[in-house]
């Protein structure tokens, strides 16, 4: 279960403020597929990366597993990211001085690749269909490919959130699909939570969790004065 | 992680050969001045260890061709326990020879090896000379010369015994090196060359060696006047001991054994080393520099891989480890090339030098080029390294993206 109570986020840009979340509180069950979904700029990513505890917000608490990540020094939440979380980015983000395997494989470099990790990051590569590209650098696979990489690195540490920040922005709708296609493959083989922000709603299905955020606040979820923000987590949680 | 820190290094290899010519010249300068130092100390020592006696000198003075002392001097050192011989000695620097001297080698340009070059006249007093166990050139002579060395029979006679070096650097008129027999003029004066020797020391193979009534005479030093004594001992190992009771029975001349040279020699070297260090210090920073700016333009084209790797749970440390390992792996290889052209270096000029110079790259100068090379790219990768492992992964992945 993640639950996120009354999250604000604002940041400076040169001399300007910018609140980018204005209070925000969902909660998503545990192995749910949800969407977070907006205009630009109305802060879809920060709270993206606010669950994947990549920054801190300016108030408000969001727990994960029971865990508060807000609460979190830095050194847990490295473990976190380590351990819990996968990421899966627009512009795929692989390492391009390491092969597939290897960029599977980039959360266990500093310490130490654990035994059978490797079988397992070449298991999930043949998942996503990349057997056979187990040594390819990124620059000699095409975009799908890179991305089906980087699905694979966020699946490696078997986590209990996978967030993507536009997973198929940067793909023509066919390879979008397939990419869909395993994700929604994944999830349901691996039990695991996804939380996607995306521009394009035809990837959402009824059964889809979706946020949709408006200038930093869940729409239909104005606060109206003297509410309890706890209230609000129901709401949000009845997606479409 | 290293092998991941050695591949982007070698994602630029430009840039990487760049930054490495950058700090492998000034690792180049460190080790080929160390091992000029320690040629120079080498040649130092082995010439010292030629001379096995205590030089005396008057007090102050350099050397002994800048030194007058009495001639009734002999007489006190005589008296002195464990002195074996008194050898006077009368030196100067050679008047033109050939028509040609020191400051005619200035003005042909061969600058500060003139100075170098110079030929000194070494007038010894034969007899008590011939008694010495440990005369160098005698031995010299003996060893790889020809010819004779000065007996008594040459008292008073205008006979010279020169270095190889000498012969060939003052030809015959047929441009060939001086012979045994040939004539050289001297302040004018006409030598019969009696021998030829050879010490392979550039210091002692400049000295023209003649019967000290000749070099008198030649040099202008009155009968009265010497310029130094050579004073053997009866057991070698006992020089200090008698310099110091000839220092205490005449205390205004220098007794000097050649230990002492040595001594006051590396003493000197050390404030050279010291100097040569500031000034490679210097190369250094700049190499340090040249190590800074290509970090920090490698980092910041890799924010997003920063940021991505952050994401993937690698904390400050991780990062900074990374970097810094890159810049690591830069200085050891700007090493590992300073070290091998030093060795090149090294072994190209020593085809060149002469005189007695060995230039040496013993492995503590190659661990010590090596060392501090890694060191300064370990620096030099610090503050880029900690500007990398301070962004916020979130704005890693932003900035970068832009």
């Amino acid at each position: 279960m993640i639950e996120v109570v009354d999250v604000k986020k604002s940041y400076k840009s040169g001399d300007r403020q910018v609140d980018a979340l204005r209070g925000v509180s969902c909660r998503i069950a545990k192995g749910r597929f949800a969407f977070i979904v907006g205009p630009s700029g109305s802060g879809k990513s920060t709270l993206l990366y606010l669950l994947g505890a990549l920054d801190g917000p300016t108030a408000g608490t969001i727990r994960v597993e029971g865990r508060e990540l807000t609460a979190m020094s830095e050194a847990e939440q490295n473990a976190y990211r380590r351990d819990k979380v996968g990421f899966i980015f627009q512009s795929f983000n692989l390492i391009s001085n390491l092969t597939a395997v290897e960029n599977v494989l980039v959360p266990f470099l500093p310490r130490g690749i654990p035994d059978g990790m490797r079988e397992r990051a070449e298991r999930l590569l043949s998942e996503v269909g990349l057997g056979d590209r187990l040594d390819h650098r990124p620059y000699q696979l095409s975009g799908g490919e890179q991305q089906r990489v980087a699905i694979a690195r966020a699946l490696i540490k078997d986590p209990v959130l996978v967030l993507g920040d536009e997973p198929t922005g940067e793909l023509d709708s066919k390879t979008g699909d397939e990419i869909y296609r395993i994700l929604r493959r994944l999830q349901a083989q691996h039990k695991t939570t996804l939380v996607v922000v995306t521009h394009d709603r035809r990837f959402i299905t009824p059964d889809d969790l979706v946020l949709e955020i408006l200038d930093g606040r869940l729409k239909d979820d104005e606060p109206a004065a003297g509410s309890d923000p706890q209230d609000d987590l129901a709401e949000a949680e009845i997606g479409l | 992680m290293g092998r991941f820190a050695w591949r982007n290094l070698l994602t630029l290899p430009v840039r990487t050969a760049l930054a490495l010519i950058g700090l492998s010249i000034p690792i180049l300068g460190v080790m080929g001045l160390f091992s000029l130092s320690g040629g120079l100390r080498n040649m130092v020592g082995d010439t010292l260890s030629k001379v096995e006696g205590v030089m005396v000198l008057r007090e102050n003075t350099p050397s002994p061709v800048f030194s007058q002392l009495p001639a009734s001097l002999g007489a006190t050192l005589r008296t002195v326990s464990g002195v074996r011989v008194v050898a006077p000695e009368v030196w100067g620097i050679a008047p033109n020879i050939e028509g040609r001297n020191m400051i005619g080698g200035l003005l042909a340009g061969k600058g500060a090896q003139s100075l170098f070059d110079q030929p000194v006249v070494q007038g010894q007093d034969l007899v008590p000379h011939q008694q010495l166990h440990s005369a160098v050139y005698p031995r010299a002579l003996k060893e790889k010369g020809e010819g004779r060395f000065l007996t008594a029979a040459d008292v008073g006679a205008p006979h010279i015994v020169i270095s190889r070096k000498i012969a060939r650097e003052y030809p015959g008129p047929d441009g060939k090196p001086r012979k045994v027999g040939d004539t050289l003029h001297v302040g004018g004066k006409p030598f019969q060359i009696i021998g030829l020797y050879e010490t392979g020391s550039m210091l002692l193979d400049v000295v023209i060696v003649m019967d000290i009534a000749t070099a008198r005479d030649l040099l202008k030093v009155s009968d009265d006047m010497v310029s130094s004594y050579y004073v053997e001992t009866v057991n070698p190992t006992d020089n200090d001991r008698v310099a110091d009771a000839i220092e205490k029975a005449e205390p205004s001349v220098e007794a000097r054994s050649m230990s002492e040279f040595m001594a006051n020699f590396g003493a000197l070297m050390g404030q050279v080393d010291k100097f040569l260090l500031m000034t490679v210090s210097l190369a250094l920073l700049v190499g340090v520099v040249g190590i800074i700016n290509t970090m920090l333009m490698s980092t910041s084209e890799r924010f997003v891989e920063f940021g991505v790797l952050r994401t993937n749970g690698w904390s400050r440390g991780d990062v900074l480890a990374l970097v810094t390992l890159e810049s690591a792996f830069l200085g050891l290889l700007s090493g590992a090339v300073g070290s091998a052209l030093a060795m090149v270096g090294v072994a190209v000029a020593n085809q060149f030098v002469s005189g007695g110079v060995r230039l040496a790259m013993p492995p503590w100068l190659i661990a010590l080029g090596v060392g501090l090379s890694v060191v300064t790219g370990t620096l030099g990768g610090l503050y880029p390294a900690w500007r990398a492992a301070r962004l916020v992964p979130m704005d890693a992945i932003r900035v970068g993206s832009r």
